[in-house]
């Protein structure tokens, strides 16, 4: 591919982020976290030379562009790519670039009518001989003909073709893919998302991804009354996630002993309840190793019995750090449609008990009382219970299941 | 000794170190395509001819009407949508407790508006002969019945099925998935009297990825799938030569060891059944006439059988509930509701599977473990 004469074919990604996120002084680090997620996301499937430029990423793959740009479609931080074309930076070279680039785009529009046509010219290089304006113009003569589909439109057009005027080379673009929107992963610090094999812890944890924060993950595994299936359903979601992050670790924490002890304790209602406590302990001891400042759960106010008020207010009473709930106003569809969307959907509606028939209260309380349960948790040695849990837990550190 | 005590044979079974070694050559220098014309070629052409000899052999039918396929799965799709579509007539009788392909591929000719009925079960649980003979009709087309059942070890009584099939309905098919059987009991055409036998090599110490279709004469066969022309169109695609050369080398040697290994695990079956005999509710879940000792299926313990099952796996012992591939879906065990078993019963249920390279003190440990288990466990259902 040449970096000289005019591109065959994309030869660039060009990458743009989010305009409000670059009010702030921590502007370097956004865009320094950014960067390296952008390498990180591209490692292993394109080897590209990522650089930053005048409030722009420019990624530059060897071959497979359009994968790229695919990619990048999932880089929290990121408002839209569009895959790019080169051409030296005089009037007459990129006017000879434009056609093609257009050309490739109208593939993809309906045909048998004109096509309403922007051309709108950055000029970032201000010493480029002609103004933007211009540049649009003269542009717009060469690549006009008499039996071509296409329509000069200021206003309303359909199609934009993008001319980055800059010294070194102009690149021109006509396709915008839609990026996550979100903070580069990374940059609001680490979080412990308590991750079952349901729908919507999944659904949780890519939402705090999505505001910045790297999402480790806890799962409580009651063998030997449920099977290891349960503790791989856990590790496939945590794999289809895991492509919106750097690293994804799993701490797979055996929980059929505190179980047992809360079973034992007698007050059937409260089991419920009491189990979740402990998972918040456990999760808890497991931020504060991991230097995690918060935890996320996939929780949300009135979807099933225990998540009355009362109930998330004991539940989150024994966490020792702020409880972030991203799905607490959702409906259940809403948190399908967004797990349809990742797609974890699929596996987390794969039937497998997540905790065993024989663990599961007949009546669990609706209304818990934080007395109740201090009451009740005074007959167990709780801190024993969280440090055999921890001290017995496995540590996965998980990779993408699919690019 | 093992890591583990390996009870589930009617999952699947281990490869058999001489197995292994038949395969060994066509996994590494003999990689040739069958189809190819160059030496390297026919030696992979003759050793699936080798192969299709061992079966043939086994099952006592010429060894142009066996068609090597993917597996059980597939073979019971070639056998029953092959045969019904090929036939005139439109009525199908499907038994009771079948392997969830032949109640699929069943459930298929009925969208394409054949009539499917299910074959009556007698109040013990077996095929009710009586209820079978009115159910046949001269428009019978295709009768599937399974000759060892995969959940409880019930053998059908196909003899008698077949010689009802003659006077009564003399198109229909006698097509058998015989995937538990093969190996274990005669399967040859001449003794259960099948139109089509439904085989796997993973059950019987072969290598998985290799099954057969068969046919005990020439049948008109609708095909199920298009492509280069081999196993006579009726499965095309390059074979998977070394799973079906071990394969082959399996039922030669299950074949051969067959008289011997029945004696072997009916010992097993009856030494773990006096070592259950200390669990309080024991119920053997033995249906119909009589059971294949390969398979052990029972009730005892108060707590769900998956509770027991990872109990159990935690001692180092292996076992099943109910048919292993429908434990990933909520649904209860079609087969066990067939027999009458409630709800409650059916996820109680455990089944121990034995293979011929189990030992009593397998059968020894396995128990010691459950009674451990149920020792543990009857404390915490409530």
């Amino acid at each position: 591919m040449s970096q000289q004469g005019i591109s065959s074919g994309p030869e660039a990604v060009l990458v743009r982020y989010g305009e409000l996120a670059l009010k702030g002084d921590n502007r370097g680090e956004f865009e320094q976290a950014l960067v390296r997620n952008i390498r990180a996301a591209l490692e292993g499937v394109v080897a590209a030379r990522v650089e930053r430029a005048h409030g722009r990423i420019f990624v530059f793959p060897e071959g497979r562009v359009e994968a790229a740009a695919r990619r990048l479609q999932r880089v929290f931080g990121i408002a839209s790519v569009s895959p790019a074309w080169g051409a030296p930076s005089t009037p007459e070279a990129i006017e000879r670039a434009a056609r093609p680039v257009l050309e490739e785009a109208f593939a993809e529009l309906p045909v048998g009518r004109k096509v309403p046509v922007r051309i709108e010219t950055n000029r970032v290089d201000k010493k480029f001989p002609l103004p933007s304006n211009a540049l649009d113009r003269r542009v717009a003569m060469h690549i006009l003909r008499d039996d071509d589909p296409i329509v000069v439109e200021l206003n309303h057009p359909e199609l934009v073709l993008g001319i980055e005027v800059r010294a070194e080379r102009t690149w021109l673009f006509a396709q915008r893919y839609p990026g996550p929107g979100g903070l580069p992963v990374g940059t609001l610090g680490r979080v412990v998302c308590l991750i079952s094999g349901g729908i919507d812890s999944p659904v949780a944890a890519w939402m705090a991804m999505k505001r910045g924060c790297e999402v480790l993950y806890v799962t409580f595994h009651s063998h030997p009354y449920i099977g290891d299936n349960a503790k791989k359903k856990v590790i496939d979601l945590v794999r289809v996630l895991a492509p919106w992050q750097r690293a994804s670790r799993l701490y797979v924490v055996p929980f059929a002993q505190a179980q047992l002890a809360i079973k034992a304790i007698g007050q059937d209602e409260y089991r419920t309840v009491l189990y979740r406590r402990m998972m918040q302990r456990i999760a808890s001891r497991v931020a504060a190793r991991e230097h995690a400042k918060a935890l996320v759960t996939g929780e949300c106010v009135g979807q099933v019995a225990s998540q009355t008020l009362e109930n998330l207010a004991c539940i989150g009473a024994a966490a020792s750090l702020p409880v972030l709930r991203p799905l607490v106003s959702f409906d259940k569809h809403e948190t399908i449609a967004r797990a349809i969307a990742l797609g974890t959907y699929a596996l987390s509606a794969v039937q497998e008990p997540d905790c065993c028939t024989l663990f599961m209260p007949r009546r669990p309380v609706i209304r818990g009382k934080l007395e109740v349960c201090e009451t009740l948790e005074a007959r167990l040695d709780v801190p024993a219970l969280v440090e055999d849990a921890l001290a017995r837990a496995e540590i996965l550190d998980l990779t993408p299941s699919g690019w | 000794m093992s890591a583990f005590v390996y009870l589930d044979h009617a999952a699947t079974t281990p490869l058999a170190p001489e197995v292994a070694s038949a395969m060994a050559p066509y996994l590494a220098a003999e990689f040739g395509n069958p189809s190819a014309r160059h030496p390297l070629g026919v030696r992979a052409a003759q050793a699936l001819d080798r192969a299709r000899a061992q079966l043939a052999r086994a099952l006592l039918v010429p060894a142009a009407q066996v068609v090597f396929t993917s597996g059980g799965t597939e073979a019971a799709n070639l056998a029953v949508l092959g045969l019904a579509r090929a036939s005139r007539p439109r009525h199908v009788l499907v038994g009771a407790t079948e392997h969830a392909c032949v109640r699929a591929c069943t459930a298929q000719l009925a969208r394409e508006g054949f009539e499917v009925e299910r074959i009556a079960l007698a109040a013990e649980g077996g095929v009710d002969l009586d209820a079978f003979a009115r159910q046949l009709r001269p428009e019978t087309a295709l009768v599937a019945h399974m000759a060892v059942n995969n959940e409880f070890g019930t053998i059908a009584p196909l003899a008698r099925m077949s010689k009802l099939m003659r006077a009564r309905a003399k198109e229909a098919r006698l097509v058998v998935d015989a995937v538990q059987a093969l190996g274990k009991l005669d399967c040859a055409a001449s003794e259960l009297g099948w139109d089509a036998l439904i085989v796997s090599a993973h059950k019987l110490g072969g290598p998985k990825g290799a099954g057969a279709c068969v046919f005990a004469r020439e049948l008109a066969v609708q095909a199920i799938a298009f492509g280069g022309g081999q196993e006579h169109g009726l499965r095309p695609g390059t074979e998977n030569v070394p799973a079906i050369v071990g394969f082959g080398a399996a039922v030669e040697r299950a074949e051969a060891a067959r008289a011997r290994n029945l004696t072997h695990v009916a010992r097993l079956r009856a030494r773990m059944l006096e070592h259950l005999r200390a669990l309080p509710g024991l119920r053997v879940i033995a249906p119909g006439e009589a059971v294949l000792p390969h398979i052990l299926a029972f009730s005892a313990l108060g707590a769900p059988a998956e509770v027991v099952l990872h109990h159990l796996e935690q001692r180092g012992v292996y076992v099943s509930t109910g048919s292993a591939c429908q434990t990933l879906s909520k649904s209860l065990s079609p087969g066990l509701s067939a027999i009458g078993l409630g709800e409650d019963e059916i996820r109680r249920v455990l089944r121990v599977s034995f293979g011929a390279e189990t030992s009593t003190e397998d059968v020894d440990a396995a128990a010691r473990a459950l009674l451990d288990v149920a020792h543990e466990l009857s404390g915490q259902v409530s």
